[in-house]
């Protein structure tokens, strides 16, 4: 049943995202919202199903954005996937768990849109893509992530106390 | 007593002894006795005084404090509500001066049928820009729909809801418009970018470009009405070799900062890909 609570939650992140971190650039980069608190949501043990709110959340993102739809789709549900993976298989997970998969997330998320706009033509060096966009993109997820982190640990275990 | 002076001699008696002490008192012989005796108790009135005061004071002032701090509570919040009303004043201010300076340009352009729209938002993804405006299709809003600022071309509709709309702006790095330069009518392709900036690309070498240049949206390709003001021409890049020359170009928009845009709805944009053997530009 709490995974019903991502639809909420994701719809609230995404409009948040569009409306106002969408609009606080470093160079041509911005911070990833929804990615960050997916990763840190997946990476609580208590959280069920990380699949199905990798998918929400990812399908949020689509409908928001003008990229073909299933972009974010794709990219939030392996994130998520690789999250589960790994605190399955990790038996203690830090803060570094959180910030490489981020950067997987980032890396991934870019990686399908940069070939989709290369093959439909758009203007896209590979170089200025990567240091306008992408890496700017990665510094400011990094930075979101730590008070992300932290504040979905402490909503978790109010929100879902381990039994 | 009474016995042996009888009453009137008693009162004669005290009259001339009441004179007397008058008598000597204007003649001054009492002043410094006077001074001995009243000196200790001015300064005995004094303190007193002083201490009272003091209480007086001290009361009082506490009653005062309450007041003051009342006061300022009620002046802080006071002071709030009217930094808040300035904030808001100011935003409206903005607002004003943008729908004018929009108004003025739909007055400059009148062949075209307006409608306003608030930005809302802008695309999840860093790598396109495009921006979420508050009408749709219920306000008439179509598919292809040029957007401008009160400063020229912005962009236009590729995606409609029926309460909202996606606008491509013109510096998206898949955007491509015809445009030309002014004063030569040279005809070129305005390109966008990843990192924000415009290009011209495809200006024949022949042409005659400069810095400071105007760039217009020619009308080739159907896509966009024609003379719309985009940018001005910063610096020229022109090689011998090279089969056209390049332009850096300078928007007339601060796309960074939008908030108002009008949809120019009594324009049809016009498929024209069918009719090209190349469809490299639209």
């Amino acid at each position: 049943m709490a995974v019903l609570l991502s639809v909420p939650l994701f719809g609230i992140l995404t409009i948040i995202q569009s409306a106002v971190v969408s609009r606080l650039p470093l160079n041509q980069g911005t911070a990833d919202l929804v990615l960050v608190v997916l990763v840190a949501l997946a990476l609580q043990k208590v959280v069920s199903q990380t699949w199905l709110w990798g998918l929400v959340a990812g399908l949020f993102v689509d409908f928001f954005s003008g990229l073909p739809f299933g972009v974010f789709s794709v990219s939030y549900l392996a994130v998520a996937g690789l999250a589960r993976f790994l605190r399955d298989r990790i038996w203690r997970f830090s803060f570094l768990m959180q910030l490489l998969l981020v950067l997987v997330g980032t890396l991934l998320s870019h990686g399908i849109t940069y070939l989709i706009l290369f093959l439909g033509g758009a203007n896209l060096p590979f170089s200025t893509a990567l240091q306008s966009v992408t890496l700017p993109c990665i510094i400011l997820n990094f930075m979101l992530s730590l008070p992300v982190f932290i504040l979905t640990q402490d909503v978790i275990e109010q929100l879902l106390p381990v039994e | 007593m009474n016995k042996r002076f009888p009453r009137s001699l008693q009162l004669i008696a005290l009259s001339l002894v009441a004179i007397g002490i008058l008598v000597l008192a204007f003649s001054g012989v009492f002043t410094s006795l006077s001074r001995l005796i009243v000196s200790p108790l001015t300064s005995i009135q004094t303190w007193v005084s002083l201490q009272f005061q003091g209480v007086e004071t001290f009361i009082s002032a506490s009653q005062d404090i309450r007041d003051i701090r009342q006061q300022n509570t009620a002046l802080e919040a006071e002071n709030a509500r009217m930094q808040a009303q300035i904030v808001e004043l100011q935003q409206q201010l903005v607002e004003y001066e943008i729908l004018s300076a929009l108004l003025e340009f739909a007055r400059a352009n009148p062949d075209h049928q307006y409608i306003g729209a608030a930005v809302i938002g802008r695309d999840p993804s860093p790598f396109l820009n495009y921006i979420i405006i508050n009408r749709g299709s219920d306000d008439g809003l179509k598919r292809g729909m040029p957007v401008v600022t009160q400063n020229g071309l912005a962009g236009r509709i590729v995606q409609v809801t029926a309460t909202g709309a996606r606008v491509s702006l013109i510096t998206d790095p898949a955007s491509r418009i015809n445009v030309r330069v002014e004063p030569s009518r040279s005809a070129a392709v305005l390109t966008g970018s990843v990192t924000g900036d415009i290009s011209l690309e495809q200006i024949p070498q022949d042409a005659d470009v400069n810095p400071g240049n105007l760039i217009l949206t020619s009308g080739l390709g159907g896509n966009y009405p024609p003379n719309i003001i985009v940018g001005q021409i910063t610096s020229v890049r022109s090689f011998e070799n090279a089969l056209f020359q390049s332009a850096s170009v300078q928007p007339v928009s601060d796309f960074s900062d939008l908030s108002i845009v009008l949809v120019i709805i009594n324009f049809e944009p016009i498929d024209i890909n069918p009719l090209l053997p190349d469809t490299g530009t639209p």
